[in-house]
């Protein structure tokens, strides 16, 4: 393929890389598998961006092609959750301190997303990156009423996970 | 406040806490390989589709050395060899048009549905050379065995013994284990194989479809 198109896209990608490292972030549990993971959407890009039309904007095509990776593509296997690798991307990439209340909180919330399932995740995903129902919809190819249903059922899931 | 609120807020927050790849490191990304599941589910069926060819190879030229005069003119052989010509021509055409409507930028739902149709006409055709290969060996096994001096000296043998049924039901009862022992082995050999490359996939895919019912 021609340098210029490769040049366009990896100035895109640096430019938009938080994208890829937040869907890494709620798909692994440890930065190796965040290092592969990250690697394999860069690929997936790369080898969609000839066909993108610029239809969209390139956040929102990344979104997809990012999450199909991750829900689809994405060949090595889950390992299982220990505290210690959670906590370690979770301090890695810790927000500022908030009172030790509202801090255990979201410690416990983003440990209890991380127990969701794959679909389940891609909806928080797009609810945290504030895509409205009709996006969330489109992204992955449900209707939107059922984006609504399956959303408030996360959100009861959460709860339940959070208050056994 | 709504936990998911709660979140939704350090997460916006958390934007530059991420890590910043240079452009030298992306650059380097993009010239290694995939190691998707559409890579190997595409690199496995050339595979299926090169073992089949090559079973049907053989089964010809094993029918050739057989009979060299008589087989090849024989209409049931032609009209088999033409047939599975055919057949694997318009199989590999579906599996290509399929393989081209995957596209990593569809909805996840299409994506997965995408990757299974590839899949599925696989089976299909793997289905289909089962079906050819028990045709063929019912249709070669009685040549074969005219053809073999040491199976003709034992069907006269029985022919005398009067034990000509107790013959071709044990020769039957082989090839049919032979068969059954073969095609099992394939089998297994696929299960495993998608079973683990799609595992994931399938999950997905039935999370997805559940919320339509």
């Amino acid at each position: 393929m021609d340098k210029a198109l490769e040049h366009k896209f990896v100035e895109l990608l640096e430019k938009h890389q938080n994208i890829v490292h937040k869907v890494c972030r709620l798909y692994t549990n440890n930065q190796e598998a965040h290092n592969d993971l990250f690697q394999e959407i860069t690929i997936q890009l790369w080898k969609a961006y000839p066909k993108f039309r610029g239809d969209s904007k390139f956040s929102t095509w990344m979104y997809r092609v990012g999450l199909n990776t991750a829900i689809t593509l994405y060949r090595k296997s889950k390992r299982s959750i220990t505290t210690q690798e959670f906590e370690s991307v979770q301090f890695k990439i810790k927000s500022e301190p908030y009172d030790d209340t509202e801090e255990q909180q979201l410690k416990l919330l983003y440990n209890a997303v991380h127990q969701l399932n794959d679909i389940e995740k891609a909806l928080v995903f797009l609810y945290l990156e504030d895509k409205n129902y009709s996006e969330i919809s489109e992204t992955l190819g449900i209707t939107e009423v059922n984006a609504r249903v399956k959303m408030n059922r996360v959100k009861k899931k959460l709860k339940t996970i959070l208050n056994p | 406040m709504d936990e998911l609120e709660l979140l939704k807020k350090d997460w916006q927050k958390g934007n530059d806490n991420y890590p910043k790849l240079s452009y030298q490191e992306i650059y380097s990304m993009i010239l290694k390989k995939s190691s998707s599941i559409v890579k190997w589910i595409f690199i496995i069926s050339i595979l299926e589709f090169v073992f089949w060819i090559v079973i049907s190879f053989g089964l010809k030229a094993s029918g050739y050395s057989m009979d060299i005069e008589g087989l090849e003119k024989k209409f049931g052989f032609i009209a088999i060899t033409i047939l599975s010509y055919g057949i694997l021509a318009y199989f590999f055409y579906r599996f290509y048009m399929n393989y081209k409507t995957i596209n990593t930028a569809d909805t996840a739902k299409n994506l997965m549905e995408n990757i299974l149709k590839t899949r599925r006409t696989v089976k299909q055709y793997v289905f289909f050379n089962l079906v050819v290969l028990v045709i063929g060996v019912a249709y070669m096994m009685p040549i074969a065995i005219n053809q073999d001096e040491n199976s003709r000296a034992l069907l006269e043998q029985a022919t005398a013994n009067g034990e000509l049924l107790k013959y071709y039901a044990s020769i039957a009862l082989v090839t049919i284990i032979a068969l059954a022992i073969g095609i099992a082995i394939l089998l297994l050999f696929y299960w495993l194989i998608y079973g683990i490359l799609l595992k994931r996939l399938n999950r997905n895919y039935h999370e997805l479809k559940k919320l339509e019912v």
